[in-house]
């Protein structure tokens, strides 16, 4: 017997969308490789909105390139916008790679995209010559915006770029983390744990520089303006003589199982390590690919967690109800984390269809007893409603949610993407011992905040 | 030579034309070329018609639902993404349930693989079906066009007709398909026409008095309106329609009636009233409300058009007594510091004027993504010798404009705004603003203050690790609070 009450939305139009298009996970994968540049061959919003999506959330620039097509390429075809699209990012930016990104018209239109970098290699290496030209990758990413969500441009930029840059040779005794689309705070998180393991990682891709690098004019690079940090092309090159991989999210792991087909690297995916058992899940598949013991550093750090839990969870935080929304690997770990805090994940709500949502929930279901109200390639309009007659105690979720929040008068803890009306989401993790950290501490305090500061004898002591 | 072509961007010499350094002796129709096709891979901050259309158009509208027919991502990025606050308050007295319901609400089609091959009418038909369903208070449905839906071909217009008949309220198409022009600005002019055609002459105002104006092209960013419309309402002067900040649908339908067409943001709207002078004979004049100066400047010739030049006096010179102590101060600390105008439009020439002649600053060069002609002629009148004057720069530009010229602040937007702090160089969102509105008197010294904070940020004084400590600390906070007290 289940306990996930599956509400359907009953309607087929989106009010309020919880998810956006392939071309935007792609665009982000790439910018976590060291001196990339992403090339959208589209419209010029498909770039402009983009950049604005990602700086208005991290607080960073986000340089991504355009082929501007215009009404002649949408009748005629992008060949030459992308040729010369190719060429002028090459010459003018020097890059290591440049990920092709294709979107809703130059899918439509049917670019022969492969055949395109073809010609704009020849080109440029007459221009710049053969050396430099082969110095810089150039990697097709197919991300037709009308099938699944930014998540699935992700996981196809992620497999793109395994696919035609990684080569065996030499086992390198390091372990592949594919991180999904979380913000710098995690993937340094993950690699604290890395660190603590003793373990080298390549993680597939780090924007953890990009999207949160230092304000030092002296030390960094101009002309072009390349952030510090992120994946480099070696390292793409080296992952297929990984020890192992591990995506955090089996929403991308399409890279993963690539790797594992071609060149035997074993595969683990998911679960996001959001909570203690999400965590425990994720140290025991490093220790299970490395052969690496979990050590006491880390299981200290998970008694930080735990201590934290027994001193709040029971006295503030138990059976307060909790709606949660986002993208499914973050919110599936979410509902589990509240679960462990003796919460209630009353409502789980994804945009996405993905179907191994429903199960991940069924288990929150089962270890908490709580029959668990799931919307699945569900929008925030249908929360919003649910929320009338189904109040909670607590959302947790992007800043879209805010307006719904303020007027349902319900406190909203804010995590994932977009986080654009309070200021170091991005900074912090969720993930990790150190995640589950932070974020009891920002339930707790937000509990406090909005149910005992009316009786604030109450918070004496 | 009166163009330059920036050392970044020698591999592409076609930029040159694009980039006009003013001499005072050139022609006048020496201007860069602009409203053209963005060179491919340049690293334009152009933007697409669909947000010309959407974004800046009809989306400060705030009584109708606004359906994107695209697949998910075009619907996502329509979504608040303009800063358009809305009241509850319907001309006629009634109030529209929801605040701020343009900012609050989107719909989309959510297009998938089958309805790019069998085309997406049906889902279009069924989601406005659904919308009024959901929001049966809207007065009217707005539909936009997306690239695909541009390319697949889908008949939108017919959708809007049958729509229209089976739900006996205005839903309306607008086809500014992403691809379409080179700029946004091909998504304004689609949005004007549209709703001149569809709208305008359509309805009858409540109650009219012989001084009505339509102000058009003001959109209500960040609250700039509501402050004008006190000046106005002050004077005796009544907006009958605004085009479209804060306004409603019904409102765009009795433009015709006013007596005067009063243009804010001449790029995005001045089609609109050059069409309602044609056929219906109301003047428009181009008005510009930055700054005391122009302020003052345009609500006299707003207020002279009415005989009502005195009222206007009184409301000048109660706002300059209120701001003009504080803008004094902002004028010392500012006078002399360098700003580069990084803007999509217009306030690339309304700007650089006032911030010399009321603040001081000196204009090093003003740039634009998506004016045309007779913008730029303007931008080049109102600078001095030797600035640049810049259509569609991109970044690698920004970047060597910053390194080789003095400049001490750039107003620019969100996409530029971080890589410029990188660069070492504060920078102010100037197309939304940061603690605006930043329109009208008391608008422009909130934007002096914005000026003054980002200059003055501290950090920039502290911006690298220093080995030594430098003995002479200059007493900076003594000194403001100095000028404060005075």
């Amino acid at each position: 017997m289940s306990c996930v009450n599956l509400i359907e939305k009953e309607r087929n139009a989106i009010i309020n969308p919880l998810k956006t298009c392939q071309p935007l996970g792609a665009m982000y994968a790439v910018t976590g490789i060291r001196r990339a540049v992403p090339l959208v061959h589209g419209s010029q919003g498909c770039s402009t909105f983009v950049r604005y999506s990602l700086s208005r959330h991290f607080r960073e620039p986000s340089e991504i390139a355009v082929t501007s097509l215009h009404e002649d390429a949408a009748v005629f075809g992008g060949r030459r916008n992308l040729i010369e699209g190719l060429q002028n990012v090459a010459i003018r930016l020097n890059p290591s790679l440049i990920g092709v990104i294709t979107t809703c018209s130059s899918e439509i239109i049917g670019d022969d995209i492969i055949g395109f970098i073809k010609t704009a290699k020849k080109e440029l290496a007459e221009k710049i010559g053969e050396e430099k030209t082969e110095k810089i990758k150039i990697v097709p990413i197919n991300t037709p915006s009308f099938v699944e969500t930014h998540l699935k441009g992700y996981d196809n930029a992620v497999k793109a770029l395994i696919d035609h840059i990684a080569e065996p040779s030499e086992p390198n005794e390091k372990i592949n983390i594919i991180p999904g689309m979380v913000n710098p705070g995690d993937i340094r998180e993950i690699k604290h744990i890395l660190g603590l393991m003793d373990i080298e990682g390549i993680v597939l891709t780090d924007i953890s520089d990009p999207f949160d690098s230092p304000l030092r004019p002296s030390a960094t690079e101009l002309k072009p303006y390349y952030p510090k940090g992120g994946t480099t092309v070696e390292e793409i090159v080296d992952s297929a003589n990984s020890t192992g991989t591990i995506s955090l999210t089996k929403y991308a792991g399409s890279g993963a199982v690539s790797l594992e087909k071609k060149y035997n690297v074993p595969v683990e995916l998911g679960p996001i390590p959001i909570g203690v058992q999400n965590t425990d899940q994720f140290l025991r598949n490093l220790k299970k690919l490395t052969g690496q013991d979990v050590t006491d550093d880390i299981l200290d750090e998970r008694g930080l967690l735990i201590d934290s839990m027994a001193d709040l969870s029971s006295r503030y935080l138990h059976d307060r109800t909790v709606a949660i929304y986002g993208d499914p690997e973050i919110t599936a770990g979410m509902a589990r984390f509240v679960g462990e805090l003796g919460m209630v994940p009353q409502l789980v709500l994804t945009g996405a269809s993905n179907k191994e949502f429903v199960p991940d929930i069924g288990k929150v279901a089962k270890e908490t007893g709580v029959e668990i109200d799931t919307m699945v390639g569900g929008d925030l309009r249908q929360m919003e409603v649910y929320l009338k007659d189904n109040p909670v105690d607590l959302l947790i979720g992007s800043s879209d949610g805010r307006l719904i929040a303020k007027e349902a008068e319900i406190p909203l803890v804010r995590i994932g993407f977009p986080v654009y009306d309070r200021v170091g989401y991005h900074r912090h993790p969720i993930v990790g011992y150190n995640g589950g950290i932070h974020l009891i501490d920002l339930i707790t305090n937000t509990v406090l905040e909005n149910y005992y500061e009316h009786q604030h004898w109450k918070l004496q002591q | 030579m009166p163009y330059k072509l920036f050392d970044v961007s020698k591999p592409i010499p076609e930029r040159k034309e694009h980039t006009y350094v003013k001499h005072c002796n050139d022609p006048e129709d020496c201007i860069p070329k602009c409203n053209s096709k963005t060179i491919p891979g340049s690293m334009t901050e152009r933007g697409c018609a669909f947000a010309g259309a959407k974004g800046v158009i009809t989306g400060a509208i705030k009584d109708v639902a606004h359906v994107v027919h695209s697949p998910i991502g075009c619907t996502m990025y329509g979504y608040g993404s303009k800063r358009y606050p809305t009241t509850t308050e319907l001309p006629d007295g009634s109030e529209f349930p929801v605040k701020d319901f343009n900012i609050k609400y989107i719909i989309g089609t959510d297009l998938q693989e089958s309805d790019v091959v069998f085309g997406g009418m049906k889902k279009l038909r069924q989601a406005v079906l659904e919308t009024n369903k959901e929001f049966p208070f809207v007065n009217a449905i707005y539909l936009y066009a997306t690239c695909t839906t541009g390319l697949i071909g889908d008949d939108m217009d017919a959708v809007a007709k049958e729509m229209e008949e089976e739900l006996g309220k205005p839903v309306i198409a607008f086809n500014a398909p992403g691809f379409a022009g080179s700029t946004q600005s091909k998504g304004h002019q689609i949005g004007n026409d549209t709703l001149f055609a569809k709208i305008v002459g359509t309805t009858e105002p409540p109650a009219t008095t012989p001084y009505d104006i339509n102000f058009i092209g003001e959109y209500n960013i960040d609250g700039d309106l509501w402050l004008l419309k006190e000046y106005f309402n002050e004077i005796g002067i009544n907006i009958l329609s605004t085009f479209t900040g804060d306004c409603c649908h019904n409102e765009l339908g009795w433009m015709h009636r006013a007596k005067l067409s009063v243009v804010r943001c001449q790029r995005s709207s001045t089609y609109i009233a050059k069409m309602i002078e044609e056929k219906y004979g109301v003047p428009y004049i181009k008005t510009d409300f930055f700054s005391t100066e122009y302020c003052a400047e345009n609500l006299r010739t707003v207020a002279k058009f009415f005989g009502l030049e005195d009222k206007a006096e009184e409301v000048i010179a109660k706002r300059m007594a209120k701001v003009g102590p504080e803008l004094d101060f902002y004028r010392k600390k500012l006078t002399g510091k360098k700003v580069f105008i990084f803007s999509g439009g217009p306030k690339s020439y309304h700007l650089s004027i006032p911030l010399h002649n009321e603040l001081g600053l000196e204009t090093t060069g003003v740039s634009s993504m998506f004016e045309h002609e007779d913008g730029f002629e303007k931008m080049k009148d109102r600078v001095k010798e030797g600035a640049l004057v810049i259509d569609d720069p991109n970044t690698l530009e920004l970047e060597e404009l910053i390194e080789d010229y003095d400049i001490d602040l750039i107003l620019g937007g969100v996409k530029e705004k971080y890589l410029v702090h990188k660069l070492g160089i504060p920078s102010l969102l100037i197309h939304s603003y940061e603690n605006g509105p930043y329109m009208g008197f008391e608008g422009f010294l909130n934007l002096a203050r914005d000026m003054y904070s980002a200059i003055y940020n501290p950090v920039w004084n502290i911006l690298e690790f220093q080995e030594t400590e430098d003995p002479d600390v200059a007493d900076v906070t003594g000194e403001v609070a100095e000028e404060v007290e005075k």
